[in-house]
């Protein structure tokens, strides 16, 4: 048998679905079948510990297999293996979206812990930029490590604040409008907060490389001011650069 | 290529339990083992840790997903990735397994086994060589444990190893408990293993546990401490191959570092003894 014919059978008979259908393993294939399982189901479980606490034991297991089953890793590494896993969550538990932005609340957080570096912009160096209207406006942004967004319908910070904090039985998430979740990492830290949706939008260009000037002209401006404070202050971007500033331009290495 | 300079010290697999004891002091071992793909394209406090570690110990990078067995080739994002990590780190060696971990798109993060036929030799030795390339220095490669075997097989694990070895350059992780569960599993003698590698070869030897499987097969789950058996398969194998860098392999139920380093400090005893012995 080719080689290439006989890894694909093995495969198969490793990741297969349906058990019945398959020869009964001789014990050393139900080792490797058992342990190519176990692995990924662990991974879930380490990943979405806090899901997990929520949704409770067998329904977590359930979507895990469900998951495992339908999912197959793709990256060399095994941290990656969950990313489409709130995607499904948010299938099988269409009636409980908590359940959904939890887990990619819980799945960003990781990602940000080890991504890879990126410098923090200090506020400090571009206040003492000596920028021009121009400058701002032309004014580009990368992001902090780990930068990710995403709009909500449930007030999830809250649920992972009750999870992570004394778990009081009878928590119930509140619905939310107009609302997103912005995690990004400060030096070893990951971070989240609540942000609106109008406040999404306006990252979510800057982190599509718009300049200042082009957030600025859909945003009120005192809005626009109080934003970019805190951005500042949170440590959301990396670096800044106004490409015809040169000065400017030195904050992209900082 | 550059080639792998003599180094014969005892060292621990490094673990996220153990990262405090670590960062907190130098501890008592020659080298430190990382799984490469956990620093691999990352950041923050696990690229720090490892970091901080590497200027107090040398490191050694042992990797579970380059799939040597592959006939696809190797994965080139992947050995660029590995290649920044080891220029970052400047490791003692580069280490991966004898065995295909992914097929396609489909990446099974297990280390799959290999017939041992002409076929699979030749893409070993091609993605060998390959890697070998791309890092620049000769790989280390290790001896899985195995649950089957194939029908189609022409020759032994160790003459496949052996003849890697010879046609590559690559140097060998001689993993002991591998080679007692698999001989266990598969009924070979494991001194007949031993006997046919290369003295000159084997870089690096790996000590750990395993457990009771289905049918009376032995599983490599590197869950318990070192059994008598592969105590003294491993006094046979430092008999055979001299003095090598051994490493305590400790993956799950991971105990206090100090009951880790004690079982060192056994594989130290016995690599003592072993070296004071008369010759055969």
């Amino acid at each position: 048998m080719r080689l290439i014919a006989r890894q694909q059978a093995f495969l198969a008979e490793v990741a297969a679905a349906d058990e019945a259908a398959l020869s009964p393993a001789s014990p050393g294939m139900a080792i490797y079948r058992n342990a190519y399982r176990a692995r990924l189901l662990s991974a879930l479980e380490t990943g979405f510990e806090l899901t997990r606490r929520w949704t409770g034991e067998e329904a977590f297991a359930a979507a895990a297999c469900h998951h495992v089953l339908a999912t197959p890793p793709g990256s060399w590494t095994l941290d990656a293996y969950g990313a489409s896993f709130p995607a499904l969550l948010a299938e099988l538990f269409a009636d409980d979206p908590e359940v959904a932005e939890l887990a990619w609340l819980e799945w960003h957080r990781q990602q940000a812990f080890a991504a890879p570096d990126r410098p923090t912009l200090d506020p400090a160096e571009l206040a003492a930029a000596g920028l021009s209207e121009e400058d701002w406006a032309n004014l580009r942004v990368t992001m902090a490590a780990g930068f990710a967004a995403l709009p909500v319908t449930t007030d999830c910070t809250a649920l992972w604040d009750h999870l992570t904090g004394d778990a009081a039985p009878g928590f119930q998430p509140s619905p939310v409008a107009g609302q997103s979740v912005l995690v990004w990492r400060v030096g070893f830290s990951p971070r989240h907060r609540p942000a609106s949706r109008l406040e999404h939008e306006a990252l979510a260009g800057l982190a599509a490389g718009q300049p200042l000037g082009v957030i600025a002209a859909a945003t009120d401006p005192a809005q626009l001011g109080d934003w970019l404070a805190q951005w500042l202050s949170e440590g959301m971007f990396a670096t800044a650069s106004a490409a015809q500033c040169p000065e400017a331009a030195v904050l992209a290495e900082s | 290529m550059t080639t792998i300079p003599p180094f014969t010290g005892f060292g621990l697999g490094l673990r996220k339990e153990h990262h405090a004891d670590f960062l907190e002091r130098h501890q008592p071992v020659d080298f430190v083992e990382v799984i490469s793909e956990n620093f691999m394209a990352c950041g923050g406090r696990p690229l720090h840790t490892l970091d901080a570690v590497r200027e107090r110990h040398p490191v050694a990078l042992h990797g579970v997903s380059m799939s040597l067995g592959s006939p696809e080739g190797l994965d080139r994002a992947y050995l660029a990735e590995l290649g920044a990590l080891a220029r970052r780190v400047d490791p003692l060696w580069v280490s991966d397994h004898l065995c295909w971990t992914r097929l396609g798109g489909h990446a099974t993060h297990d280390l799959l086994p290999l017939p041992y036929t002409d076929e699979a030799l030749a893409a070993c030795i091609a993605n060998v060589i390959r890697a070998q390339d791309v890092l620049e220095r000769p790989l280390v490669v290790e001896n899985p444990s195995s649950y089957v075997t194939f029908p189609e097989s022409t020759m032994s694990e160790w003459q496949f190893l052996a003849t890697l070895a010879r046609e590559t350059g690559c140097q060998l992780l001689l993993d002991v408990n591998n080679v007692y569960v698999s001989s266990v599993n598969h009924g070979f003698d494991a001194d007949e293993f031993l006997a046919a590698l290369p003295v000159g070869a084997v870089r690096q030897i790996h000590l750990a546990g395993h457990s009771p499987g289905p049918d009376g097969l032995l599983i490599d789950t590197h869950d318990a401490p070192v059994c008598a058996e592969v105590w003294q398969l491993y006094a046979r194998a430092v008999a055979r191959f001299g003095p090598c860098a051994t490493m305590i392999e400790r993956d799950d139920a991971i105990p206090p570092l100090p009951d880790l380093l004690a079982e060192l400090d056994q594989a130290r005893e016995i690599a003592a003894q072993e070296s004071l012995a008369p010759c055969a």
